[in-house]
């Protein structure tokens, strides 16, 4: 059976992640545009001071001038930008190549393929999946044709012998080793943002479950009524005090309202708002949105939340039942139990059945903060497991 | 036929190691920082085998005396050793270093001995190697130190490599180095950028999992409290459970070992903890020190306290709490950016004020969730440098010079 560990994310994941990355990917673009600027002025110089004639420069300063307006064409352009961000940075990708490949094709000489590195090192800035191994496999192939096409360029001035068996095979470990290394550090990068992403939901939900299990303790739900009556004799008394008509009470209508009208009654009812600023306004709403609830329950605890350099990097932070240097007994017993507490019924979660339980553990994260060998024993005899928590609980 | 059967073994043996590491590479994300250290280690120790390797036909190649030729080899082949049994006994830092100094002694012989231009590609390869470590003090001395020799050995030895189509030396020389300082210094700024923006998210991360452990402490003390007031005994005081657990145990335990006694009283051991002070039992000198091993290990996974084991299952639940569609605001706290309109940013931090003052958000000396902030706390909180990540200094002030309004009416 394949897995998929993404079956069981939180699906608004991507949306943050997206959102992330653009913040990110603006900045990179930014500077990448900078050194690719500076690279252009070094390759002034170079064509300036070797006489390469006219026609040389203009066609090359022309590949930048390109490059540059079709950026800043990307850039500006408002409308999706995530996707506008990552067409310039494959076309940057690319774009650099296809100069540095020009420009060894015209002097044709070893130092100047060198010049194939620095391409790969301004695609890695972006630190970005596809960008990289488009990157790699560009530097493959443009690196393997030019040794094979042209091994005249690698001819040296004291020495006939190109040996460009060797440039090969040194240029193939080469890309492997930035392929390796680049897959790793990218996937590390995104399981940052990742965690990050997971993260901030999560904090969502578990105020959201901590709301839901406050009211099984208190039985009771917000007075939302108490807070509007609050609210309007406050304002009432903040204008008097001001020395202007009553500003809020109006939206507190709308607030009140909110529970039992539909948006389009409200908009009917309250003409001088449009729906952005209804729909701004009941983030306010306190029956049926707990967005106000969750703002406080955050404010309430924001106090002595500090992170210290040590604590950074830090994986002792990842929460899991795999922590190395844990005894063996240590990590199954607390597998176990996290199993058996998913097997009973809970006031906040009811039991589940065997089969969600083994497709959740397969199928999302959760694998991978089992170790491996107990993880496998589970999905092998999952049913013996079934069969013992029956057993043992049955009459519970 | 001994030897046919020794050999297949050791291929068997390494494609299994083959396999695992290929794995680890696909799961690099769910590995730890140590592990991912020593992954990389072997991942630079399979390729400087590679190099190693070729030395041997280079060595001879190039005309060294026959000492040379075996002893060359044969020292790039010991620090690789050594690089392999650092990471085996876990000092996968200092493998990391001695990976490197094999790489540059690589390089060094490479561009030292030979007069061909595939040995400048080493230092291309060195400066890889050491960006693939992720760490910039190494990076900024073995890579700048590196970088600075490429200059050097240019400056010095430019002739050697010059091309067949070169216009000069000059120029030739100016291209590598050029090129190569290049190649450092964008490495350099995308370690900047990238060590900036992992720092970030890294402190982000860390302080939001402090906040949610705040949560989930929260909802556990509710629902013991829940517990007490229907006069039931938790589930870790139920002897069914506590038998569950154990024979479950004993079941996986079985693959790995026949004898299911040991694992059992180290169940009785787990929740026999939960009825103790678990501070006293780890600094107590006078127990065995395996049972104190096991308290601290265990710790992490009890279920009368927020543990590990009491997060992980909270999360778990959020996967399947009702959720909303993902909107911009949707992980938005801060009034200012909330709404836009004056009014709405006013009405919301009276709302706020009056959560803080009439919902139970904190603990009262028994440590149950049972208390209201009073109005000269949430004063105190609203002028905390934290609180500006809900309400800006404007709204401070307003509220600063209304506060007798929000008291009385709020």
């Amino acid at each position: 059976m394949k897995q998929n560990t993404n079956k069981y994310q939180y699906e608004q994941l991507e949306r943050y992640k997206e959102s992330l990355e653009l913040a990110h990917l603006k900045t990179k673009t930014i500077i990448v545009n900078a050194i690719v600027f500076v690279f252009a002025v070094v390759v002034l110089y170079f064509l300036i001071e070797t006489n390469v004639g006219t026609s040389m420069i203009l066609s090359t300063m022309t590949m930048f001038l390109v490059l540059f307006i079709m950026n800043f064409a990307f850039y500006s352009y408002d409308n999706d930008h995530y996707n506008n961000l990552k067409i310039a940075m494959y076309i940057n990708t690319l774009g650099v190549y296809v100069i540095t490949i020009a420009l060894i094709l015209k002097f044709q000489t070893p130092s100047i393929f060198t010049s194939l590195f620095i391409a790969y090192a301004l695609s890695a800035i972006y630190q970005d999946f596809k960008a990289m191994m488009l990157s790699n496999f560009s530097l493959f192939i443009s690196g393997s044709i030019l040794i094979l096409r042209y091994p005249d360029i690698f001819r040296l001035s004291g020495n006939t012998d190109s040996q460009t068996f060797y440039i090969l095979v040194f240029l193939i470990v080469f890309v492997l080793l930035l392929s390796l290394s680049s897959y790793i550090l990218i996937k590390r990068k995104t399981f940052f943002y990742n965690q990050l992403a997971q993260i901030k939901e999560s904090e969502v939900r578990n105020m959201d479950l901590l709301l839901e299990i406050e009211k099984i303790n208190t039985k009771s739900e917000l007075d939302s009524e108490a807070y509007y009556s609050s609210l309007s004799k406050f304002s009432n008394e903040l204008s008097a005090k001001i020395g202007i008509s009553n500003i809020f009470d109006r939206k507190i209508k709308i607030l009140r309202d909110a529970n039992v009208l539909s948006m389009q009654e409200i908009l009917e009812k309250y003409p001088e708002y449009n729906q952005k600023e209804i729909n701004e306004l009941l983030n306010l709403e306190l029956k049926l949105n707990n967005k106000m609830r969750k703002v406080g329950i955050k404010a309430s605890q924001s106090q002595g939340i500090e992170v210290t350099r040590k604590e950074i990097f830090s994986e002792s932070q990842f929460k899991s039942f795999n922590h190395q240097g844990d005894n063996y007994y240590v990590m199954i017993i607390a597998f176990v139990t996290f199993y058996a507490l998913l097997k009973i019924d809970k006031p906040y979660l009811s039991e589940l059945e065997e089969d969600k339980i083994k497709d959740i553990l397969f199928n999302s994260e959760y694998f991978h903060r089992i170790d491996r060998n107990i993880i496998n024993i589970y999905l092998e005899n999952n049913e013996v497991f079934d069969t013992i928590v029956k057993d043992y609980l049955e009459g519970k | 036929m001994k030897y046919l059967i020794l050999s297949s073994k050791i291929i068997w043996k390494v494609s299994d190691n083959m396999k695992s590491m290929i794995n680890k590479i696909k799961n690099s994300e769910f590995l730890t920082f140590n592990e991912v250290l020593r992954l990389k280690v072997a991942i630079v120790t399979s390729f400087l085998f590679v190099f190693v390797s070729l030395s041997v036909p280079l060595s001879s190649y190039n005309n060294f005396t026959s000492g040379v030729d075996i002893l060359i080899p044969i020292g790039f082949a010991l620090l690789l050793v050594l690089t392999m049994f650092l990471t085996v006994i876990n000092l996968n830092r200092w493998a990391m270093h001695f990976s490197i100094y094999t790489i540059i002694g690589l390089t060094i012989f490479y561009v030292g001995r030979t007069d061909h231009f595939y040995g400048y590609i080493l230092f291309f390869v060195t400066l890889t190697v050491i960006i693939f470590y992720q760490d910039i003090i190494t990076y900024l001395l073995y890579g700048g130190g590196i970088t600075a020799y490429g200059i050097f050995y240019i400056m010095e030895n430019g002739q050697a490599i010059i091309g067949f189509n070169s216009t000069g030396l000059e120029f030739s020389s100016l291209t590598y180095q050029t090129i190569l300082i290049g190649f450092y210094i964008i490495f350099l700024i995308q370690f900047i950028v990238s060590d900036n923006i992992y720092e970030n998210m890294n402190n982000e991360w860390v302080s939001m999992n402090k906040v949610l452990k705040k949560y989930q402490t929260f909802s556990l003390q509710y629902l013991k409290e829940n517990l007490e007031i229907n006069e039931q005994n938790p589930i870790y005081k139920d002897p069914k459970f506590q038998q569950l657990i154990s024979e479950l145990s004993v079941f996986i335990n079985e693959f790995f070992e026949e004898d299911g006694n040991k694992i059992a009283e180290v169940v009785e051991f787990y929740f026999f903890l939960h009825d103790q002070e678990i501070d006293d039992i780890i600094n107590d000198k006078e127990l065995p020190l395996i049972t104190r091993k096991y308290a601290i290990e265990l710790q992490k996974y009890l279920l009368n306290t927020r543990s590990e084991l009491v997060s992980v299952l909270f999360d778990f639940t959020t996967l399947f709490k009702g959720d909303k569609k993902f909107q911009v605001c949707r992980y938005e706290y801060n009034l200012e950016k909330l709404f836009n309109n004056k009014i709405d940013r006013l009405l919301g931090l009276s709302i706020l004020y009056k959560y803080l003052k009439t919902e139970v958000t904190q603990y009262d000396r028994w440590g149950k969730v049972s208390r209201v902030l009073t109005h000269e706390e949430i004063s105190e909180l609203f002028i905390s440098k934290e609180f500006r990540a809900f309400i800006s200094f404007e709204q401070v002030n307003f509220y600063l010079d209304n506060a007798e309004l929000f008291e009385k009416h709020l």
